[in-house]
């Protein structure tokens, strides 16, 4: 069985938002929705041994989602490949999946019709990999780092596959018990 | 974190969610065990528990980013709101039929007389159902794990201790009220039932300030990182004032030394049911607005530089003139 995860390897990641702007781009957001910022505490340490540590985030594809059976109108839903996507549809902007989730990466826009709204989150780019089901995300395609690594987890020839399998990776808020799906190749950093 | 995703409609309909929830709880309790047959003595307080209801779910609808299609709220099985709503719409459809039976127009008299021989039933209804709400107001935000202050039972139970002593309050400024008709027995009867009210709000006043202080110190001394700078600001940071002067203070102390220390004046009648109704409200508003997440690092310091939604350049955008 097919199940899409992501590694996100943190040493090769620039900060350059090429992936935020190439989403913004394909998803036509409005100005207020980020489905994948790049977000840094800030350069660490002191001269000459400086360093700076970029997160590049997104919704975390969990395999325990909260806020999947929060939904009140079935509108948040999970595929059998692990996407986790709303069907804006249904939605009728309750946000209660918004509040549910611990990564913050749903919200609605403010800046559309008020009586219009619904909340967006990111989809692995769902529509993309319908059209081709060879796609990949194209924060994936974009990223010139190639940090952004996607693929089914399932398939041990896959290169997400390889490469959890090998390299330590880490995950967000596991705590939650969500068992997110996006996996962090960590920074080696500088010496602080 | 980014910005509070549930605002001022969601912080009024909890408050009046559990306030007629309350009401109905109360009024069921009484008509079945304490003074059977003086139904009649809350009818208004029961109008008044139907209004609140019909309010607090206007803003919850309003808050809705699409209104109109509200009623998708019933189409899955798993979502705790959807037991809301429905407790909400069970509570007011058997509320609204008890209150029917006791109107005294001419023209509504048929209707009148062939509910009230159900009225039992349908008080029976609306009371276990206004329970329901009352718990659900707080089981509902404890349900929302990502949020460290709301993620405690200590929630639910002080929500439903709030809500019980609100609708004390609101009961004691009520009772009697139209439509009933001038008796000794009513008279009597309300005055029974004032003085109950009154001892029950004493109590729940002082239970609710032991909840509320022991959820919020404990999280203060003991939290998580979250839940400790949440309750920080609580005790001693930017909401301080509010909490202490305004919640602890003019919402449970005073309030519970004007029932004490001036039992059958106006300030122990009036001024301190009002002060308790505006202490539940800012209860509701004090949690709601405590949404803090855990922090991804680095997260604020991005989403704090981003367009919130007022600047110049994205009303522009909103206007789709975008000159940028």
């Amino acid at each position: 069985m097919t199940r899409y995860v992501m590694v996100i390897d943190k040493r090769r990641c620039i900060g350059c938002q090429s992936c935020t702007v190439a989403c913004r781009t394909w998803n036509d957001l409005p100005l207020d929705i980020v489905y994948n910022p790049v977000v840094t505490e800030g350069t660490q340490g002191t001269w000459p041994n400086v360093h700076r540590d970029w997160t590049p985030l997104l919704c975390m594809h969990c395999a325990n989602p909260e806020c999947v059976p929060c939904c009140p109108t079935g509108a948040s839903q999970q595929d059998e490949d692990g996407t986790v996507w709303i069907d804006s549809k249904k939605c009728m902007a309750c946000k209660v999946c918004v509040n549910a989730c611990p990564y913050g990466m749903r919200d609605a826009s403010h800046l559309e019709p008020r009586l219009h709204r619904f909340v967006r989150k990111c989809t692995f780019c769902r529509d993309r990999r319908q059209m081709d089901p060879s796609a990949k995300p194209y924060c994936v395609d974009t990223c010139h780092q190639k940090a952004r690594i996607f693929g089914d987890i399932d398939d041990p020839e896959s290169e997400v596959s390889k490469l959890i399998g090998s390299v330590k990776t880490e995950r967000l808020f596991t705590e939650f018990g969500t068992d997110p799906q996006i996996y962090y190749i960590p920074e080696l950093g500088g010496k602080a | 974190m980014k910005h509070h995703y549930w605002e001022m409609p969601i912080v009024i309909y909890l408050f009046l969610g559990g306030l007629g929830g309350g009401i109905m709880f109360l009024s069921a309790i009484f008509d079945f065990f304490i003074t059977p047959g003086a139904g009649v003595l809350f009818a208004w307080p029961m109008f008044i528990a139907l209004a609140a209801l019909a309010v607090g779910c206007f803003f919850l609808v309003f808050e809705l980013g699409q209104p109109l299609v509200f009623w998708r709220v019933w189409t899955t099985a798993t979502a705790i709101i959807k037991w809301g709503a429905t407790l909400l719409v069970i509570a007011m459809v058997f509320g609204a039929l008890w209150w029917v039976s006791y109107l005294p127009w001419e023209w509504i008299s048929g209707l009148a007389g062939a509910l009230a021989g159900a009225r039992g039933l349908f008080l029976g209804i609306a009371g276990f159902a206004g329970f329901g709400i009352m718990v659900y107001t707080g089981v509902m935000l404890s349900t929302l794990k990502a949020h460290a202050f709301w993620a405690t039972p200590a929630l639910p139970v002080l929500f439903t201790i709030s809500a019980i002593s609100t609708a004390c309050a609101a009961i004691a400024l009520g009772l009697g009220g139209w439509p009933v008709e001038f008796s000794l027995e009513a008279v009597f009867v309300t005055e029974v039932i004032h003085e109950i009210l009154h001892i029950v709000d004493i109590v729940l006043v002082c239970a609710e300030i032991v909840v509320l202080l022991i959820m919020v110190l404990s999280f203060f001394g003991a939290g998580n990182v979250t839940a400790k700078a949440v309750a920080t600001r609580w005790v001693k940071g930017k909401t301080a004032p509010l909490f202490w002067i305004g919640m602890v203070g003019f919402g449970l102390i005073i309030p519970l030394v004007l029932y004490i220390g001036g039992a059958g004046s106006a300030a122990s009648s009036v001024v301190a049911p009002v002060l308790v109704l505006l202490g539940g409200l800012l209860l509701r508003y004090l949690c709601v607005y405590s949404d803090e997440r855990a922090e991804i690092p680095g997260e604020n310091r991005y989403y704090n530089r981003i367009a919130k939604g007022d600047e110049k350049f994205v009303s522009e955008w909103r206007g789709k003139e975008n000159l940028y």
